[in-house]
């Protein structure tokens, strides 16, 4: 047998088997001390492997990632701030950044807004659960796959032969001629964006949709009987509550603005000026530039560390309340 | 099993280490049955082919390591040369598939045993490693009447590589060859043009299009655009231009490569490529061809190398190679250049001299050993002497490479990877928008500028 299998199956059962023996261990050292000090130690010792874990993958490489980012190439030569400024001076980067500031207005607003216009209005049909299904299904999808099936829906073939693409096949039947979508330099960042749109909204109406069944229809039914009308409803009452919602919801499809990879490396590969951060990270670490690389991946960590410290701020706000 | 070295940056040896020592403690503390080591295979085929040794005539015995980069379909190949090999003298080829031949550097650098054959350096190396010895001519590996026969047979294009001090190093086994105009033998029924200006006044039935491309290719979109470039660069300015362009001492912005992209415009735009510049840049390279079957054609040329008549058939399953398609190399643009094609090539080089790998070198070098690449498909051997090939295609691809003066190595494979995928961008910016070719080439400048400076 492979032995990676082994290493798989160790690694499945062991781990949890070692975490459970320690527990059980540091119990069993613990039942020796008093009650007072084993309510002290025992967090501490709750945590430890939780926080081993968190610095060994993931702090250790982001320190790792950070020193590597004021090197050369190769990691052999300090270089100061050189991977910086190539960073901020290169033309591809900078067309980079500017499209994922498209990605995290436009993806983001539709995303939310969409999200919470389908979940209020989905709240009010009957075949809710079967409209809400449509709406949720491209979520499961792997990104990946969904933009090859987005590169079917964009596919170009000269004007006057069958159009083999959705889109370019409706476009004809109206007697339009066939369009690009992915090289012509207006349409293909929409049509990019329009994926992740396609892909997230399902989340964010799931999400939206749970908090709004929460909100007491009698609240609803006062403000009604009060003589606000529906928008009003949705714009004073509804909208305020989900209000802690729809800024996670927010604070996510954000930073999955800023890491969008897939759609854009599969439909385009970053050409014709779609390139985005993350497309500009993994080339650089393909072509072993740990250098730039690493300084790419900084900055990026630098956009995403605001709205990380918003959520964190939110959730104590939350935990305040209750 | 190879003893394979790799060095990881310190990031991945953070996490190897970790995930070690994770698995580690698992299975001491989970599953102590889970270690136990299989055979070692190098021993065992050592003592079989003891044994075996000294049964038939011509046996030599002992054994012979070998790395290649080849997998798969390629690795099948190669294993089928041997046999008849091992067969006939008993020596057991130990071969290994290394990807990554800077392995062989490392070695070096480090004093440990080199295979005994394997791929050649980077070429850069070539000459330290002739002159330290650490490479062995062909001269004196395959014995005088074997390089005799080597060096009469061998297409005289691949004789010109590795060369040091007068002196062989690599031996060419296979070739490839790129930049084949190929087409429809209903629509193309003239003569082969001499020069790219007669092949871009030829007109096209009505309706149709001079040419065909298709640059779509994932990630690597633009190589085939790159390919078309290539040729164009060594057969108007020349193999010299060529190999200091690839190895990033020739300015972009440079008068010979402006030309070059000049040129290559004309294939791809409006007035000449099948579908505009959009359907060139919407469709898969394997796609491209299929407008040369379509009826009414749609164009008449597509520039591709050997591999393209798989495309066709899935397109056409009924094509007929000759009967149906054909191709004529890229013609002549600069006569004083004539002769220089591209290609690329699989060598062997003899890193240890005993007798074992002078009988393995020997007999790769004939046309017994070769024959049988052939005859797996797929690929031209390096002898001119064999024309026996399993498709009149390959046949006739093995004509032109031994007809060329030079076969010089894919431009964009030389250059660094950084290099190389601004260069199969620059194709793509290039064929959208053909008025942008300055800021272009001054950005490909920049990369230049960035790329070589830590190889």
């Amino acid at each position: 047998m492979d032995s990676r299998i082994l290493t798989a199956v160790g690694a499945v059962v062991g781990i949890p088997l070692i975490l459970g023996g320690y527990l059980y261990l540091t119990e069993r050292l613990l039942a020796a001390a008093s009650l007072r000090t084993q309510a002290r130690i025992r967090p501490y010792v709750w945590v430890v492997p939780a926080v081993s874990f968190a610095t060994i993958f993931m702090v250790l490489p982001t320190l790792n990632t950070i020193v590597l980012s004021f090197q050369d190439k190769t990691s052999t030569r300090w270089v100061g701030l050189d991977n910086y400024i190539f960073f901020f001076t290169n033309s591809e980067t900078i067309n980079s950044l500017k499209n994922n500031l498209l990605w995290l207005v436009f993806f983001t607003g539709f995303v939310v807004i969409g999200g919470l216009l389908i979940a209020v209005v989905f709240d009010r049909i009957r075949y809710e659960t079967l409209a809400k299904t449509a709406v949720f299904l491209p979520l499961p999808i792997s990104a990946v796959a969904a933009s090859i099936i987005w590169k079917f829906m964009y596919d170009y073939q000269p004007p006057g032969q069958v159009q083999t693409g959705t889109l370019n096949a409706v476009i004809g039947t109206l007697g339009f001629s066939p369009v690009a979508w992915l090289i012509n330099s207006t349409t293909n960042n929409p049509a990019l964006i329009f994926v992740g749109i396609w892909t997230a909204t399902g989340f964010a109406m799931v999400i939206i949709s749970a908090s709004l069944k929460a909100i007491s229809s009698e609240l609803l039914e006062a403000a009604r009987l009060d003589g606000a009308n529906e928008l009003q409803v949705l714009r004073l009452i509804i909208t305020p509550l989900l209000m802690p919602t729809l800024t996670v919801v927010a604070t996510t499809m954000v930073i999955t603005a800023l890491k969008v990879f897939d759609i854009v490396y599969v439909l385009t590969a970053g050409a014709y000026g779609t390139d985005v951060i993350a497309r500009q990270l993994f080339a650089r670490l393909a072509n072993a530039d740990y250098g730039r690389g690493g300084a790419v991946g900084v900055v990026l960590l630098i956009a995403v560390i605001p709205l990380l410290l918003l959520n964190i701020r939110r959730f104590r706000q939350q935990e305040e309340i209750r | 099993m190879a003893p394979s070295v790799v060095r990881f940056p310190p990031r991945v040896l953070v996490f190897v280490v970790s995930a070690v020592l994770v698995v580690g403690a698992c299975s001491s503390a989970g599953s102590p049955s889970t270690s136990g080591g299989a055979p070692a295979p190098a021993a065992s085929q050592a003592a079989a082919s003891g044994a075996t040794g000294s049964a038939a005539t011509g046996q030599v015995g002992g054994q012979v390591t070998v790395w290649t980069a080849w997998g798969g379909n390629e690795l099948k190949a190669f294993q089928a040369v041997l046999k008849p090999f091992t067969d006939k003298t008993g020596i057991q080829v130990l071969a290994t598939t290394v990807r990554d031949f800077s392995q062989l550097a490392i070695n070096v650098d480090a004093g440990t045993p080199l295979p005994d054959i394997a791929g050649p350096p980077n070429p850069d190396k070539i000459p330290e490693w002739a002159q330290k010895g650490i490479m062995k001519p062909l001269e004196e590996i395959l014995g005088a009447d074997g390089w005799a026969a080597y060096s009469k047979d061998t297409n005289p294009a691949l004789l010109t590589i590795g060369v040091v001090d007068g002196k062989h190093y690599l031996e060419m086994v296979k070739t490839q060859v790129k930049g084949l105009q190929w087409y429809n033998t209903k629509v193309f029924t003239g003569t082969p043009p001499k020069t790219y200006d007669e092949l871009l006044a030829i007109k096209p039935p009505s309706g149709a299009k001079l040419t065909c491309v298709g640059l779509e290719s994932g990630d690597a979109s633009g190589w085939p655009g790159t390919d078309m470039l290539a040729n164009i660069v060594m057969r108007q300015s020349g193999p010299d231009v060529y190999t200091s362009w690839y190895q990033g001492k020739q300015p972009w912005n440079s008068p010979e490569i402006k030309a070059a992209y000049q040129l290559f415009g004309k294939f791809v735009s409006e007035a000449d490529v099948y579908g505009g510049p959009n359907t060139v840049l919407s469709t898969n390279f394997g796609r491209a061809g299929k407008p040369l079957f379509a009826d009414p054609p749609g164009c008449m040329f597509l520039e591709q190398a050997t591999f393209i008549p798989s495309f066709f058939l899935e397109d056409y399953p009924n094509l007929k190679p000759k009967d149906d398609f054909d191709f004529f190399p890229d013609p002549s643009i600069n006569s004083q250049f004539d002769g220089n094609i591209e290609g690329f090539w699989d060598s062997f080089v003899a890193y240890n001299d005993t007798p074992q790998s002078r009988a393995l070198m020997q007999y790769m070098s004939t046309a017994e050993a070769q024959q049988i690449w052939v005859d797996a498909g797929g690929t031209l051997a390096a002898l001119k002497t064999i024309t026996k090939y399993p498709d009149p295609i390959f046949a006739h691809a093995a004509q032109v490479a031994a007809d060329a003066k030079n076969i010089l190595p894919t431009a964009g494979d030389q250059m660094p990877a950084d290099m190389q995928h601004a260069f199969w961008k620059s194709t793509l910016d290039f064929t959208n928008d053909q008025s942008q070719l300055d800021t272009i080439l001054a950005h490909l400048d920049e990369v230049r500028a960035a790329s070589y400076t830590t190889q």
